[in-house]
């Protein structure tokens, strides 16, 4: 089986609440916006989610179980031959 | 405890000048309308705007509103702001933000955690700042003003008064982070309060949500004016009243931060603050 990585799956979805955010920096034991891997950015027409690829080393069953309107998705990486 | 003392960002737009003031015997103003009270009655002369968080702010869920103090006409006014704006000023280190004066020129406000830059009216507040730590409240095109493009401020109060101000835009960035010092009691103490939804007095909806809010609701796209007390020093929504009014609630929250408030502080706060309203109405 590959390794599970956190995908954006419905960035349409996001009402920019940064519980993701939260749940990255508190995994870190911190609060705070800097350093997160997960950054929410105001758009004209929404929100734009940027995901930093090292948070798959972290929780992301909990992170994505943190979204309200479940932006997020897991999927599996093949492995590498 | 984890900290003693208020940080406040006293910004003088007359003399284009700003620092950070640490006042040592304002912990039992709590913060949020309490702490911006206190702070209208000592910088009065100067026709303040106090933009104000509590302890909780960035902590906890729901509490995901600024507090607005000033003076107009009418008097004394506590408007309340949501979005992203409590968690850039928590981030930023401050607990207020105190606007004093009036700018010569047209300006917007640059504040970069305690650091602050008087920007030309001519730049689009829009692009300053950090993206993902920034907030911009700024007015638009139709003269509205409008906090991160979505979020307005009940009325035209603070309209009128940046207005008289010469101040067309402030941008907050706050890129400070705090370690927990108990993170399992938070974190025990932070999903049970987020469990509580249904104890909010608001529907689940697809609207942009405030900081920390997951309920995406449509009624925090204008903010609030006056309200409960407690509430509105931590700064919490009101609409989460039923969580956030409570005494035992509040202490707890407070305890797991460090904070080393009594019960008895926390209950006199609503009179703590009502005599401070009235002292400033006399």
């Amino acid at each position: 089986m590959g390794k599970k990585t956190l995908r954006v799956a419905f960035p349409e979805r996001c009402v920019g609440c940064e519980l993701c955010v939260m749940e990255v920096q508190r995994q870190l034991k911190k609060v705070g916006l800097d350093g997160s891997l997960i950054r929410i950015l105001r758009e004209k027409s929404g929100y734009t989610i940027s995901i930093d690829p090292k948070v798959d080393s972290m929780g992301i069953e909990k992170i994505k179980l943190s979204c309200p309107t479940l932006v997020f998705s897991l999927e599996e990486q093949a492995n590498d031959l | 405890m984890i900290s003693s003392g208020k940080n406040v960002l006293c910004i003088n737009l007359s003399k284009q000048q700003s620092e950070v003031k640490s006042f040592s015997d304002l912990d039992p103003f709590l913060g949020g309308v309490g702490l911006g009270a206190k702070l209208l009655q000592l910088y009065k002369d100067d026709d303040p705007v106090i933009l104000s968080v509590g302890p909780l702010n960035g902590y906890f869920p729901f509490v995901s509103k600024t507090s607005v103090v000033l003076q107009d006409d009418d008097g004394v006014e506590d408007i309340y702001v949501g979005g992203t704006l409590s968690f850039r000023i928590k981030f930023s280190g401050v607990d207020a933000i105190v606007l004093l004066g009036k700018s010569k020129n047209s300006c917007v406000l640059n504040i970069m955690d305690d650091a602050v830059t008087f920007e030309s009216n001519e730049i689009n507040a829009g692009t300053l700042g950090l993206p993902g730590k920034r907030s911009v409240l700024a007015f638009n095109s139709n003269n509205e003003l409008f906090l991160d493009d979505y979020f307005k401020l009940p009325q035209d109060i603070l309209e009128a008064k940046m207005t008289s101000k010469a101040l067309v835009g402030v941008v907050v960035t706050g890129t400070k982070t705090f370690s927990i010092k108990t993170p399992d009691k938070y974190n025990e103490l932070y999903k049970t309060l987020l469990s509580r939804i249904s104890d909010l007095s608001v529907e689940k909806n697809y609207s942009p949500s405030c900081s920390g809010c997951p309920m995406g609701c449509d009624r925090s796209q204008i903010g609030e004016r006056a309200g409960d007390l407690l509430v509105h020093s931590l700064v919490a929504c009101d609409y989460a009243k039923r969580i956030y009014g409570d005494v035992g609630t509040v202490f707890s929250c407070l305890n797991v931060l460090g904070y080393d408030y009594t019960h008895e502080d926390i209950e006199k706060l609503p009179t703590l603050i009502d005599t401070t309203f009235k002292e400033l109405s006399s």
